[in-house]
């Protein structure tokens, strides 16, 4: 008798058990702490809303099941080490397959191997062109890089604003190194090739000597792409007292808010800045406002990239109709054509540049700040701006 | 193998060896405890686990080179320097000339160590800070100079691929393989301490730690036994840097930064700085310790900062320094 | 054109960036000199003093001088305090003291990024325009703190040479040997000298805010140069400090024009080794043993 009640208690909680709503962890190894912060957080807290949109309507729905989708989130303190062990604990500790992450190209190349070893799907900021390749098919990059804005943006402002010598300004470090490699090429491409150009160390916050030699061989613009949005902000305001009174350009990464910020919206007036928020978008205007109501803080640029990765990420499953068998989703991933995300139509490319179709294909514009806000010139896509 | 070593030489520090020459029943039961621990690992499943008692190995070497030269009086802050010299060169001369593994390693540790005997030479007749801000600065050229060689070095995107260890034929391609070379080395450098301390070379040591006067006075060159003790120290940085390359199989000069050499004294003082008890207590708390905080954030150096201070004011000689580990290390209390 | 231009311009850049270092570099041995600890977490008083700037003249809307002035009174109140409850037991301890002060840096860093976020900020400029001499073109900001430093290194002269505590602590900087056979007043001398010493590296933050950004971490590269100075000037000697950061902004201003901010950066790690392996002691340190 006991027996018998035990075995129907035990096979009616089986029962609920198996309607109970499932779960599915994601991860997130993104840079919370130090400098890169504000980036991880951008990253991290796109995970995290696009997950609070399906959790919101009872889960995500694969296969006739309904997921709660947890995120869990791990700082990579922007190293390649702490990356490493974050990225061991997260996929073989807590079993995710889907990490957003990471923030740097070098953690990103150092816990490639455990991910791709271990079939785990990253979606990364890592500008680095090592990051995506034929060899590693479990990574994908959901924003744009230098490589995809600059050539079409530097033929424009070639073309359209009549600049020709250019001056560079990099950091030395992984993707100052990257950016002076691929700028020095569109600028090639487009028929001015860079004038001058300087390095200097990440923390560096005098750079008027930087400057006087770029003013010395006369140059008519500065280049300030891949720089952090603060120090860019530094050079401008600093180019500007010098009496510098030539054209500032950023033909990569979003950073207008901070930069005007740092720099004051006087100095940097009439600056040309590569933009992925066309500022009528109303969809990624709500985003902004949520993003700041959940999290006290102003967007992240490169939130919304992510924000839009994720929810890819969502469908690619939903198309597999399964969310463990990830070799499907990814393959699912990289077939979905025309994503109608906040950014607008997004696609996968990169075979000519990487050789493997990871790379998002986002429309872009090219915008003059006039008054700290960005007032669009140019709509852009990966081939040509007009 | 190790442990054995170990039993062969029971080693108290500095003078109070002779007196605790024994064996007593608590220092068995602590080898056997001791035996258990490193033990465990590979029995483990987790590879995170196991991922995490790898670090704890490389920490412990780390921190032993660095505490021969706190036993002399000196600190380093550029620790994380010569991991670095010795990944560097462990690498490029596995990649470029295709030496084996154990050759490279070698080599990678006597690369540190000559470039620490170098910079020891120039700059340790200086008094005691001068020392130590020189070779924070130098931690910091260190990193520039990898970044600035990025034709050899790879710049800051740094060497990817790196292949696993491989020593006669044999390859450390899992975590576990991997856990018994390096628990090996670490257990092979705290043989080393132990021996150490019973000679000469490491008497002197401590008498040029606990009173350069007196060393002086008795014969002893303050100078020439921190060269020794910072070149050495300086050769385990270089081989873990080695091992650590060929693990994680992948080097940056962001890796090798400031900010982990600091990581490397805190591990220290945590442990204990006169007992060679201390880089294995060190590294066992201060290495899965951040992963408490891997979520919430920027708290933890807070607590880190207030831990270093606390323990320093009350608890100079570090955990090491409790009676119970104090009893085990074989001294007389 | 081209040269006269570049060596203008770098030799008065160098000046101004000089007088930053010889501020932090001032302070650094001064607690050096009577603490004998070298100061790590001075870097992140000079951090404080910009974010006291910032506050006060962005969020209170006070004037530049005020933000000055309060930036060095905060620091140098938080400094005596930090001094009596935290470092008390580490005086004259070189290892411990310092091993001290970089958890106290870890603090401090820790508590500005919870508090303030790490996003670099901005504060408005005290002045805008610029002083042209023939080709030679200096911001007037940069001017701005030329003549503020000038104005605290002379109030600090005044207090170090005229006033009996300012004597009391320059006879222990000196020579702490004689000092201590005089008799020192502890309870006030070592809280004074850290506190003063912070205080002026929380006064180059402040002066430097407006013409650099804000944030967390910035502390980290004055710092950095407060260690090179006060090993090429000799630790614990002011005028040691005061000539080798002016050689040191001059040199990394001419190299970083000449060549480029990196290669000047290690060409002047070459140069300090050479300088210590012919005159251990430093410029115009004196020798100790």
């Amino acid at each position: 008798m006991w027996k018998k009640m035990f075995m129907a208690a035990l096979m009616c909680s089986a029962a609920t058990a198996a309607q109970a709503q499932e779960e599915l962890n994601m991860g997130a190894v993104v840079t919370l702490s130090g400098p890169g912060a504000a980036w991880g957080q951008g990253m991290l807290y796109a995970e995290q809303m696009a997950a609070e949109d399906v959790n919101k309507d009872g889960g995500l729905e694969v296969g006739g099941k309904k997921y709660k989708i947890n995120v869990t989130a791990y700082d990579d303190k922007y190293k390649a080490n702490e990356a490493v062990t974050a990225a061991n604990r997260i996929v073989f500790e807590d079993g995710v397959k889907y990490i957003i992450g990471t923030t740097g190209s070098a953690p990103a190349l150092a816990i490639q191997p455990i991910t791709e070893k271990n079939g785990v799907i990253i979606m990364m900021l890592a500008f680095t062109d090592k990051a995506l390749s034929p060899d590693k098919p479990y990574s994908f990059r959901p924003v744009l890089t230098t490589v995809e804005t600059a050539t079409p943006m530097i033929k424009w402002l070639a073309q359209e604003k009549g600049v020709k010598r250019v001056g560079g300004l990099f950091v030395n470090d992984e993707s100052g190194q990257q950016q002076h490699e691929w700028l020095s090429k569109a600028y090639e491409a487009a028929g001015i090739p860079l004038h001058a150009t300087e390095s200097f160390e990440r923390d560096r916050v005098d750079m008027v000597p930087l400057i006087t030699r770029l003013m010395a061989q006369n140059i008519d613009a500065i280049d300030l792409n891949g720089i952090s949005p603060s120090t860019a902000g530094l050079i401008a305001k600093q180019a500007r007292e010098m009496g510098f009174t030539g054209l500032l350009v950023r033909s990569g990464g979003p950073a207008t808010e901070e930069i005007v910020n740092v720099a004051g919206a006087e100095t940097v007036e009439g600056m040309l800045v590569y933009t992925q928020i066309d500022p009528s978008n109303e969809e990624v205007a709500a985003y902004a406002k949520r993003y700041q109501d959940t999290y006290g803080k102003a967007m992240n640029g490169f939130s919304p990239s992510f924000y839009d990765g994720t929810h890819m990420l969502f469908q690619a499953m939903q198309d597999a109709g399964t969310v463990t068998d990830v070799d499907k989703v990814r393959v699912a991933l990289e077939n979905i054509k025309d994503y109608d995300g906040i950014l607008g139509t997004l696609n996968w490319t990169g075979k000519d540049t990487y050789g493997i179709d990871h790379q998002i294909d986002a429309p872009f514009f090219v915008s003059e700040v006039k008054d700290g806000k960005e007032v669009i010139r140019a709509k852009c896509t990966v081939d040509s701006c007009q | 193998m190790k442990e054995e070593t170990t039993i062969a030489a029971p080693a108290g520090s500095g003078a109070d060896i002779e007196a605790a020459g024994g064996m007593g029943p608590l220092r068995w039961l602590a080898l056997i405890v001791f035996a258990g621990i490193v033990a465990v690992p590979l029995f483990m499943t987790s590879p995170f686990y196991i991922h995490l008692a790898v670090l704890v190995c490389l920490n412990v070497t780390i921190a032993s080179g660095l505490l021969m030269l706190s036993r002399t009086g000196q600190l380093s802050l550029c620790q994380a320097a010569f991991v670095g010299v010795g990944a560097y060169v462990s690498v490029l001369t596995g990649t470029h000339f295709a030496f084996p593994f154990l050759l490279s390693a070698l080599l990678g540790a006597a690369a540190s160590a000559l470039v620490a005997f170098l910079l020891g030479a120039a700059i340790l007749r200086l008094r005691g800070v001068y020392f130590v801000l020189i070779t924070f600065a130098f931690g910091e050229l260190f990193r520039l100079a990898m970044l600035q060689a990025a034709p050899i070095t790879g710049g800051a995107n740094g060497i990817a691929g790196i292949p696993s260890a491989s020593i006669f034929g044999f390859d450390f391609d899992t975590r576990k393989a991997f856990y018994c070379l390096a628990a090996a080395v670490a257990l092979a450098s705290l043989a080393f301490l132990l021996a150490l301390f019973r000679t000469a070379k490491g008497h002197a040591i401590d008498a040029a730690g606990q009173n350069p006067n007196l060393a002086e006075a008795t014969g002893i060159s303050v100078r020439n036994t921190q060269l020794f003790a910072f070149t050495v120290g300086s050769g385990f940085a270089g081989l873990t840097g080695a091992l650590l390359a060929s693990y994680v199989g992948y080097i940056s000069p962001e890796s090798f930064n400031t900010s982990v050499s600091i990581g490397v004294v805190i591990m220290l003082v945590v442990g204990g700085r006169n007992s060679v008890l201390g880089p294995l207590i060190g590294s066992f708390i201060m290495t899965p310790l951040p992963e408490l905080f891997r979520g919430a954030v920027q708290s933890q150096n807070i607590f880190y900062g207030v831990a270093l201070i606390l323990i320093l004011r009350f608890l100079p000689q570090g955990i090491a320094g409790l009676r119970l580990f104090r009893r085990i290390e074989g001294e007389q209390v | 054109m081209n040269l006269q231009f570049l060596l203008g311009q770098a030799l008065t850049n160098g000046l101004v960036i000089g007088l930053l270092y010889l501020l932090m570099a001032i302070g650094f041995t001064l607690v050096f000199g009577v603490m004998r600890i070298a100061n790590f977490a001075h870097g992140e008083f000079y951090m404080l003093g910009a974010f006291v700037a910032f506050i006060t003249v962005k969020w209170l809307g006070l004037p530049y001088i005020a933000s000055v002035l309060a930036a060095f009174a905060l620091a140098l109140v938080l400094g005596w305090l930090i001094e009596v409850v935290v470092l008390k037991p580490f005086r004259g301890d070189e290892l411990n003291g310092l091993i001290a002060t970089l958890g106290l840096g870890m603090i401090i860093q820790n508590l500005a990024l919870i508090s303030f976020g790490p996003d670099p900020q901005s504060m408005p400029a005290t002045v805008t325009g610029v002083f042209k001499m023939g080709s030679i073109v200096v911001p007037l900001s940069r001017l701005y703190v030329v003549a503020f430093s000038a104005a605290v290194l002379a109030l600090l002269w005044f207090f170090l040479m005229h006033t009996r505590s300012g004597r009391a602590l320059r006879a222990v900087v000196e020579d702490i040997e004689i000092a201590r056979a005089q008799g020192i007043h502890a309870h006030i001398v070592y809280p004074l000298g850290f506190g003063l010493g912070v205080a002026l590296a929380a006064t180059a933050g402040a002066l430097m805010a407006p013409v650099f950004s804000v944030s967390p971490f910035i502390g980290a590269t004055p710092l950095f140069k407060a260690f090179i100075v006060v090993v090429l000037g000799g630790l614990g000697s002011i005028p040691g400090a005061a000539l080798a950061s002016l050689l040191l902004g001059l040199a990394e201003s001419l190299g970083s024009t000449f060549f480029d901010g990196s290669t000047a950066d290690m060409m002047i790690f070459v140069l300090v080794i050479l300088v210590l392996v012919i005159r251990p002691s430093g410029l115009l340190g004196r020798a100790e043993n």
